[in-house]
């Protein structure tokens, strides 16, 4: 009898010992630890050196606010040259370096390569500056999500203008990559349902294309409309440019990493205004636009206070970091108020939940976050005079 | 007082290891090798399990660069070809024994290396440097293309298959470090060996002085031909490592930039060596990532200070590899030559 008390108050010991240490483990935890990959250098260095700040800047403003929950945020960013595998290698090292509850990605290749792997411990909720449409895929892909449209749905919403303004015709320009294709086979369905025309495809390298060559088949196929996929800086500018020297008038429309006003206008600065008029999707409302956006007014106030020349701008690019993270400390903070713990499931469940809500500025509506993706856009337009994108149309869903 | 490592029997000469020195330093490696995964977590289990496909390809490259003597810049182009063999052989038959993708992934890449080597039966020098490029742009063109898609993941990659053995699923690093590791030093150990054979004295041969070699009777373009096959064999085999080692692969794994490193890497280690490849390997990928580490801990991880750090980095890198070339000529194996020589005389050396 003695030996079953024994037993009984050993086993109960050992019981209360495991309740309690998962407890100790998360009160070790000072800090909510974000991962993540950039590329600092390499071919898409502009890119990673514009986002890095907004990083910082995100983790400054949610710690004077008091953090999540009442504890701070960290972000470890490496640098990744946009090389997946060396990213692949960050993501372990941050992991190796205690609990994480956050990555953010750099590239498609990094959340295609890492995707299959996010299972058991190594499970962490992950964001990126990925729009790949393979990524919104809650069934194959639980732990990814983007924080916008995919380009698939950015290029729908594209051609939904077209035929709301009585287009016929469309050209689809592209890079010759994973990025330029993403949305390729689903525009030509989308037209087809549209009742557009394609009157040409067209491939491009990704830099260093022979813009004469393809602006001679782009005035063979004279489209009403071409669609630009694929390209960040370059590429693009150029196509256009030659396009208006050759009095084409056709109007070009670009998806959201060639919708970057500092590039647009260096282009206008460097040669001339031919982008006046260029229109593409952008599914967050430009930093300037801050009328209705409080959130953007919040950062305004305290970048300036940080900082008193700022200039009162930020890139999309960044915007699409804020805007990750923000969805990010969402579900943490759902996901401790509802009391559970912090882990990747958990994270992502809460996500998921998130319905109609008022993102505060950076979509025109309420967004829902059950796809992984939030398929909403709009159609800007450039004005080389003013420098700046405006909305011609109104929200669009997809 | 030792002076030199005097053979005085045929077994002595016929030996792998002619010191003592080497043969505790083997036994302590593989020691080490062993034991490694009980203490490292999961990035170190990574970058070893990275390095030791790497070292398989390089050695590969060695037997073509370093031992006959041809240059080569599009190995990287056979590496692709036993990743997505591997990756096509799963599709077929879900459960292959892991050994059995590796033979068939080293026997399709040699058959690649035989093709593309048929140039250097012409050319040679910077002339077959530049023939072999083109393997790198055929083979990821055919690998991208949209009707390729279905095998290969088209542009977009592939997930991977993991080994499989005997039901046993090699899902953690742990076990894919065992998996390769074993694989890894069994090729090496065969590349030390081919050196000491009729067969690796021709290439060698070949390599030292192609013309006085076929006046000995030796074949150029068969044992030309049969050492590109080899080599690209070696990186088939690291290929189909690296298919069951990484969840996914992406055709810019396989770039041109790969080649590139992998004849870096070679070339930093020592070329016509054995321990060449491992220590060109261990310089070429840890530096940058000791590199990381170090820019992490000045940083804290912020990102507006990472600006800064990235490119320093990168031109720390740049100098650390010219200084290395400069000061080191036979690559990181002369150091290692040196370190030995002064143990197996010590204390009569310096």
């Amino acid at each position: 009898m003695s030996m079953k008390r024994r037993t009984f108050i050993k086993a109960g010991a050992a019981l209360t010992a495991a309740s309690v240490a998962p407890a100790i483990v998360r009160a070790e935890e000072k800090v909510w630890r974000v991962g993540g990959s950039l590329p600092m250098t390499g071919p898409f260095a502009t890119a990673g050196q514009l986002v890095a700040p907004a990083l910082t800047d995100f983790t400054m403003m949610v710690n004077d606010a008091g953090g999540i929950g009442g504890k701070p945020m960290k972000i470890e960013v490496e640098d990744s040259g946009y090389i997946p595998k060396n990213a692949l290698a960050n993501f372990e090292r941050a992991l190796a370096g205690g609990p994480l509850h956050g990555y953010f990605g750099d590239s498609t290749g990094f959340m295609e390569l890492v995707g299959p792997s996010l299972t058991g411990d190594k499970a962490v909720m992950m964001m990126s500056t990925s729009f790949a449409s393979s990524l919104a895929d809650p069934a194959k892909r639980p732990y990814q999500f983007m924080a916008g449209p995919s380009y698939q749905d950015q290029v729908e919403i594209l051609l939904r203008d077209i035929a709301d303004k009585g287009g016929e015709t469309v050209a689809l320009i592209y890079s010759d990559s994973e990025f330029g294709r993403d949305p390729i086979p689903h525009a030509r369905k989308i037209c087809e349902a549209l009742g557009l025309r394609i009157v040409l495809e067209e491939v491009t390298k990704t830099a260093g294309a022979d813009i004469e060559s393809h602006v001679t088949k782009l005035a063979q196929a004279n489209p009403e409309y071409a669609i630009l996929q694929g390209y960040v800086t370059g590429v693009w500018p150029q196509l256009i440019g030659a396009a208006r020297a050759f009095g084409l008038p056709t109007q070009f429309m670009g998806t959201f990493w060639g919708m970057e006003k500092v590039v647009a206008d260096r282009v206008t600065d460097q040669a001339g205004p031919f982008l006046d008029g260029y229109q593409g999707v952008m599914p967050y409302r430009y930093f300037y636009d801050m009328e209705d956006a409080p959130y953007y007014q919040e950062v305004n106030a305290w970048k300036k206070n940080q900082n008193p020349d700022f200039p009162g701008y930020i890139v999309t690019w960044a915007l699409e970091a804020y805007i990750n993270l923000l969805i990010w400390k969402k579900s943490m903070e759902m996901t401790i108020e509802a009391d559970k713990p912090i882990t990747a499931d958990n994270l992502m469940a809460s996500m998921r939940a998130i319905n109609d809500w008022d993102t505060r500025g950076f979509f025109g509506k309420p967004v829902s976050l059950a796809e992984h993706k939030i398929g909403q856009g709009r159609v800007y337009r450039y004005s080389a005079e003013s420098k700046l994108f405006t909305p011609v149309s109104d929200w669009i869903e997809t | 007082m030792i002076t030199g490592n005097f053979k005085t029997s045929y077994a002595a000469d016929e030996s792998l290891w002619n010191n003592w020195a080497k043969r505790y330093g083997f036994v302590l490696a593989v020691v080490f090798l062993l034991v490694l995964p009980l203490f490292a977590d999961n990035y170190v289990l990574l970058l070893a399990g990275q390095i030791a496909i790497y070292v398989i390809a390089v050695t590969g490259v060695n037997v073509l660069v370093g031992y006959t003597g041809l240059m080569s810049l599009g190995h990287g182009a056979f590496f692709a070809v036993g990743a997505y063999t591997t990756v096509i052989l799963h599709q077929y038959v879900e459960h292959l024994f892991p050994l059995i993708t590796l033979l068939v992934s080293i026997v399709v890449a040699a058959g690649f290396g035989f093709l593309f080597g048929l140039p250097s039966l012409r050319v040679k020098g910077l002339y077959l440097a530049v023939a072999t490029l083109s393997a790198n742009f055929i083979i990821l063109f055919f690998i991208r293309q949209d009707w390729a898609a279905p095998w290969t993941g088209g542009r977009q990659g592939i997930e991977t298959p993991n080994a499989m053995f005997f039901g046993q699923e090699m899902l953690s690093n742990t076990q894919k470090y065992y998996f390769i590791i074993p694989i890894c030093l069994a090729m090496v150990l065969f590349a030390q060996n081919l050196f000491r054979t009729r067969f690796g004295r021709a290439l060698i041969g070949i390599r030292d002085n192609d013309h006085s070699a076929e006046i000995l009777g030796i074949s150029l373009y068969a044992y030309k031909l049969k050492s590109f096959a080899i080599s690209a064999a070696y990186c088939g085999a690291a290929g189909s490592l690296w298919a069951y080692f990484f969840p996914a692969i992406l055709p810019e794994d396989f770039s041109l930039n790969l080649s590139i490193t992998l004849v870096v890497c070679l070339i930093a280690g020592g070329m016509g060596r054995t321990l060449g490849p491992v220590f060109g390997t261990l310089l070429i990928l840890l530096i940058p990532e000791m590199l990381k580490i170090v820019s992490g801990w000045a940083t804290g991880g912020d990102g507006r200070a990472l600006i800064h750090f990235s490119s320093i980095r990168d031109i720390v890198f740049g100098l650390i590899i010219i200084l290395f070339l400069i000061f080191e000529p036979m690559g990181l194996v002369s150091i290692w030559d040196r370190f030995w020589r002064v143990v197996a005389r010590w204390p009569f050396s310096k």
